[in-house]
């Protein structure tokens, strides 16, 4: 049984095909990078995962349940870090985490304790009684991955949870994801950066305009699409995930990722 | 881990929402009415008659705590589920494993809770003030439940349709507070000319006053059973009617 299991998923905005008929199967247990350029279609792809996009066509299954179906244990089995600093403006971030910790069935003492221990973990302790405004961008990011962790969840989605974060915290962020991947956790994750889906993926899927354009090991689609040959763009390095990035998609991938404040109402 | 702990979170979620911030949601709503009562009973009072053999300030204090209930449901329920949509806290709830039903009832509680407040307190506050006890205890607190639910759903549904802050308040001005007003907060329908009176019967709200006023002074207009009933059916309605939308993900899910 796969952990996620995506097939026919399409998906439209008014007149943006945003997915169009994607099908990708995340085992149990990996580390699993979704790549794409901006407006690819990821973060559509993980809210349709998360039951926040309501599909045209295809179905989901979360560990052989239809996320559709039986959406209340589909959603107990996973956890989003958004892209958004989605959390209640005003609420002093103690109270956000422990709130999740109750969405999740964990009793308040329970919830109070798992809630000190990653608001320290993720250096958020002296923090604990101001809203999101008082937090800087890589406080409020490391509040996303802490918060997602709050349910202990068997299935991470990971929606660019390092975009602004600073290369030291990245570093750190990354040991530990690597760390909860190895004690049995599935990850999924979208990055921008190249160095990131190096370093943790198992396997990578490219996703393009709406469709999965590659999916396997970055070693082996290094070998396949690496070389085409294509000129090789000036800077971009070759032999790397870069190149096969930049091959596919006919687009750099970006070092720095904005995400949006506006609301979607 | 319980099983009812998810939606016991989000039931205090929502009162830490509002309780946080009392001075601006609990308070003032109590002083405006307390004044009314002092502006309109005390003051004007005097100069009108009695009705149904009450002074006219005794005669509306029942309204007065129906109006403050009802607005405070309203408020509460539009812009907690407004504020959600708009710092997109909504999504987080909805990725959670969390029933419609049970994020709509959350909502909605908030919006009782401080809607029962602002009643209860102004109610017994005017009512010292008055030296005069509540005639049904059990009636007056049906009714501005069932208010409280009904007024909350409808925001709920207006937070839901709202695209903008300005359509959340006006919705407040322009269709809640002229309902409120024509419901007979200030009047008796009694008084009302023949066809003012006829209209005056289709709006909902003058049968939840009504009621209330009975629940809280023993006097009214018209039929208690017909105004218990609407009461009941409009706010169970409605009810209804947001757990529908919140499954069907109308405007939450993209
Ligand atoms: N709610 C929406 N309404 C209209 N169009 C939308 C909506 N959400 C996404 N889109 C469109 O769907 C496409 C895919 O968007 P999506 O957010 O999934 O991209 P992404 O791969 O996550 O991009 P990024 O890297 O910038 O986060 C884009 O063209 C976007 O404009
Ligand atoms: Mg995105």
């Amino acid at each position: 049984m796969n952990a996620i299991e995506i097939s026919g998923i399409k998906k439209s905005f008014q007149n943006v095909h945003a997915l169009k008929g994607v099908d990708l199967a995340i085992r149990q247990g990996e580390f699993f990078g979704l790549l794409g350029p901006n407006g690819a279609g990821k973060t559509t792809l993980i809210s349709a995962i998360m039951g926040l996009v309501r599909p045209d066509a295809g179905a989901i299954q979360v560990m052989g349940l239809d996320n559709r179906q039986e959406p209340m244990a589909a959603k107990k089995l996973m956890a989003l870090c958004p892209q958004e600093i989605n959390v209640h403006t005003y609420f002093p971030i103690q109270k956000i985490m422990e709130f999740q910790g109750g969405f999740y069935g964990f009793d308040r003492k329970t919830s109070k304790q798992r809630a000190e221990e990653l608001l320290k973990r993720f250096g958020l302790w002296e923090k604990r009684k101001v809203g999101k405004f008082n937090l800087s961008g890589g406080m409020q990011r490391r509040l996303m991955i802490a918060r997602s962790l709050m349910s202990d969840p068997k299935i991470l989605i990971l929606d660019e949870p390092t975009a602004g974060v600073d290369v030291e915290l990245r570093h750190e962020l990354w040991d530990f994801l690597k760390t909860i991947n190895q004690n049995g956790r599935t990850i999924l994750l979208t990055t921008h950066y190249i160095e990131e889906a190096e370093q943790l993926c198992g396997r990578v899927a490219i996703i393009h305009e709406g469709k999965i354009v590659a999916c396997d090991t970055p070693q082996k689609l290094i070998v396949q699409h690496g070389q085409k040959g294509k000129p090789v763009r000036r800077f971009v390095r070759p032999g790397t995930l870069e190149e096969v990035f930049v091959n596919l998609t006919g687009k750099r991938m970006e070092e720095a990722q904005q995400w949006e404040m506006a609301p979607r109402l | 881990m319980g099983n009812g702990t998810p939606f016991v979170t989000l039931l205090r979620q929502e009162w830490f929402r509002f309780t946080r911030l009392w001075k601006q949601t609990i308070f003032p709503p109590i002083v405006t009415t307390i004044l009314f009562i002092l502006i309109f009973g005390f003051s004007l009072g005097d100069r009108i008659r009695e009705i149904h053999g009450l002074s006219y300030i005794l005669f509306i204090v029942p309204g007065l705590a129906a109006m403050g209930a009802m607005m405070n449901a309203h408020t509460n329920c539009s812009f907690a589920l407004y504020m959600s949509r708009f710092d997109q806290s909504i999504d987080n709830m909805l990725a959670a494993p969390l029933r419609s039903i049970e994020l709509v009832t959350a909502f909605l509680w908030g919006g009782i809770a401080r809607g029962m407040l602002v009643g209860l307190v102004t109610l017994a506050v005017s009512l010292l003030l008055l030296k005069q006890p509540p005639y049904h205890l059990g009636w007056t607190l049906f009714f501005l439940i069932t208010q409280t639910v009904f007024f909350g759903c409808w925001g709920i549904v207006g937070a839901l349709r709202a695209k903008t802050w300005d359509n959340l308040a006006t919705a407040q001005n322009f269709i809640i507070t002229p309902l409120i007003y024509l419901g007979g907060v200030f009047y008796s329908v009694d008084l009302l000319p023949g066809i003012w009176r006829t209209i005056s019967g289709f709006n909902p709200l003058l049968y939840m006053i009504d009621g209330t006023r009975y629940g809280v002074l023993g006097v009214h207009d018209l039929s208690l059973l017909t105004s218990a009933g609407l009461s009941a059916g409009m706010s169970l309605g409605m009810f209804a009617l947001c757990v529908i939308l919140f499954q069907k993900g109308y405007r939450l899910v993209r």
